[in-house]
C-alpha cells in the first residue's frame, strides 16, 4: 500500500496533517493544529494544497484518508 | 510431481497441491482479524498480511492477508496458529482441526440452555454478531386475569380509552351513526386506564390479581423459551457474552494469556486500534466531567485475546501485546510444537 494524494480534490483543509498519528509523534505541536516546525512529517499544507514530504515513513493506519473531507488522500 | 495452484475468488482464495493427497488451503477474508500471526508463524515467509488499518478504516478491496503460492509449501502451521479460524488448511478434503495428529487451540464457548434467560445481552455485545438468541414469549394474555365489559348503550364513543390504552387492546371506530367499540381480550392487561378515564363510566373492569393474587396463572405458561446458537467459524472467544451474562450461563476458554499495555505518552489517539480490535477491547475514554484529562485509549482487558492486531497497526508503537501462556493440545511434531510455543514471548 502507498499513500497517494490529490492536489486537484484537496481543499488545503489540513485536517490529514494534523489527525496523522506519526506526524504528531514526529512534531507534537502538529497535533495541536499548529504548523510543523521541522519538515520531518509526512505531509503538510503548502500554498493551499497538500504536498507528500516523507511518505516512507508512513505506517499506512489510514487515518488520513478517514478525515479527509474530499477524497484527496488515499492508501491505495 | 507437486504443483500448487492458487485460485482466487475476491478476496478469499484457495491453494491446492496436486500430489498423492489434496492438500488445500482456504481463507476467508471476513474471518480474518489481522493479527498477522500467520505472518509471523509461516516457515518459508509466503505471507504477507496487509495494512489492517487502512483496509479496516477505509473499507478497502485490498484483501487482508496475500500468499505467494509459489512459496507456500503447505504445511500448514498457518491455519493451525490462526486463533480466528480464518485459515483452513485441509487434508484430502479433511480439515486439520478435525485430524488428531494435528495440534489445534483449547478454545470453546458454551451456552447452558438450563441456565440462559434468553435476555439476548450476549447477542448484543458480541463483537462478531457471532451470537443469535431465538426466543418466543409467552401469550400475555396468559400472564394477566380479569374482566373487561363495555355498556355500548352508555359508550359515546369519545376515543378517549382508545388513545389510553398502552396495550392497543380497544378499537374504537367513530363513523356517526355506525359507531362500534371493541376490546381485544388477548391484549387487555386489566390495567384499568380506560375504566378511569371514561368519561361516561360505561366501562366496567376489574383485575383479578389485584383482588385475589395470582392464583388462577398458569407459571409454566408464563415462562420464555428460546434457542442460543453460536457461529464457530466467527467467535473469538473473546469473552464478552460470559461477561455480560447475569446468569453465568457462558462460558469461554481463551487460547491465550498474556499482557496488553497502551503507552499513553506514545499514543497520539488516531484510533486506528480502536477500529481495529476484534472484541472491542479498546475504547476512546470519556471524561466524567468537562475539562477532565483521561487516557488516550482505554482498555477493558478481561476481553482481550491478546492476538495483537492492535499492536502490530498502531503507526506510533504505543501498544504492545506479551503472550505468556498458548494453551493448544500437545504434538509430537518438534516443528510444530516450535512453532505454536514462539508465540511466547
Amino acid at each position: 500500500m502507498e499513500l497517494k494524494v490529490n492536489q486537484d480534490n484537496c481543499l488545503g483543509c489540513g485536517v490529514c496533517v494534523v489527525a496523522c498519528p506519526v506526524n504528531a509523534s514526529i512534531s507534537p505541536e502538529v497535533s495541536g493544529g499548529h504548523g510543523a516546525l521541522k519538515e520531518d512529517t509526512i505531509m503538510m499544507v503548502e500554498n493551499g494544497f497538500i504536498k507528500l514530504l516523507n511518505k516512507d515513513v508512513c505506517e499506512k493506519c489510514g487515518t488520513c484518508q478517514m478525515f479527509c473531507p474530499v477524497d484527496a488522500i488515499w492508501l491505495e | 510431481m507437486v504443483v500448487n495452484t492458487k485460485e482466487v475468488t475476491d478476496k478469499d482464495f484457495n491453494i491446492k497441491r496436486l500430489a498423492e493427497e489434496l492438500r488445500n488451503l482456504s481463507f476467508k477474508d471476513h474471518i480474518c482479524i489481522g493479527c498477522g500471526i500467520c505472518e509471523s508463524s509461516c516457515p518459508v515467509s509466503a505471507i504477507t498480511v496487509g495494512d489492517m488499518g487502512a483496509i479496516i478504516r477505509n473499507n478497502s478491496p485490498q484483501p487482508k492477508l496475500v500468499i505467494d503460492e509459489h512459496e507456500c509449501v503447505l504445511c500448514g502451521i498457518c491455519s493451525g496458529v490462526c486463533p480466528a479460524d480464518a485459515l483452513t488448511f485441509s487434508i484430502a478434503n479433511q480439515p486439520i482441526s478435525e485430524i488428531p495428529a494435528y495440534p489445534k487451540y483449547n478454545a470453546d464457548v458454551e451456552i447452558d440452555d438450563d441456565k440462559c434467560i434468553y435476555c439476548q445481552k450476549c447477542e448484543i455485545a458480541c463483537p462478531r454478531e457471532a451470537i443469535t438468541i431465538a426466543r418466543s414469549l409467552p401469550d400475555r394474555s396468559k400472564l394477566v386475569t380479569g374482566e373487561i365489559e363495555i355498556a355500548e348503550d352508555t359508550c359515546v364513543y369519545c376515543g378517549i380509552c382508545e388513545e389510553l390504552c398502552p396495550a392497543d387492546a380497544i378499537d374504537v371506530d367513530r363513523t356517526p351513526e355506525a359507531e362500534t367499540i371493541n376490546v381485544d381480550k388477548d391484549k387487555c392487561v386489566y390495567c384499568l386506564v380506560c375504566k378511569k378515564s371514561c368519561p361516561v363510566t360505561a366501562i366496567k373492569a376489574s383485575c383479578r390479581i389485584c383482588s385475589y393474587g395470582d392464583y388462577d396463572i398458569n407459571l409454566e405458561d408464563a415462562v420464555t423459551k428460546g434457542s442460543s446458537f453460536i457461529d464457530d467459524e466467527l467467535c473469538i472467544k473473546c469473552g464478552w457474552c460470559e461477561g455480560v451474562c447475569p446468569t453465568e450461563a457462558v462460558k469461554v476458554k481463551k487460547p491465550f494469556e498474556g499482557l496488553l499495555k497502551i503507552h499513553q505518552d506514545k499514543c497520539t489517539a488516531c484510533g486506528t486500534c480502536v477500529d481495529i480490535c476484534p472484541c472491542d477491547v479498546l475504547s476512546f475514554p470519556k471524561p466524567a466531567k468537562s475539562g477532565d484529562i483521561v487516557d488516550n485509549v482505554a482498555k477493558e482487558e478481561q476481553y482481550c485475546i491478546k492476538c495483537g492486531a492492535c499492536a502490530r497497526a498502531c503507526p506510533v508503537e504505543a501498544i504492545e501485546v506479551q503472550i505468556s501462556n498458548v494453551d493448544y493440545i500437545p504434538t509430537k511434531s518438534k516443528s510444530w510444537s516450535e512453532k505454536f510455543e514462539a508465540l511466547k514471548n
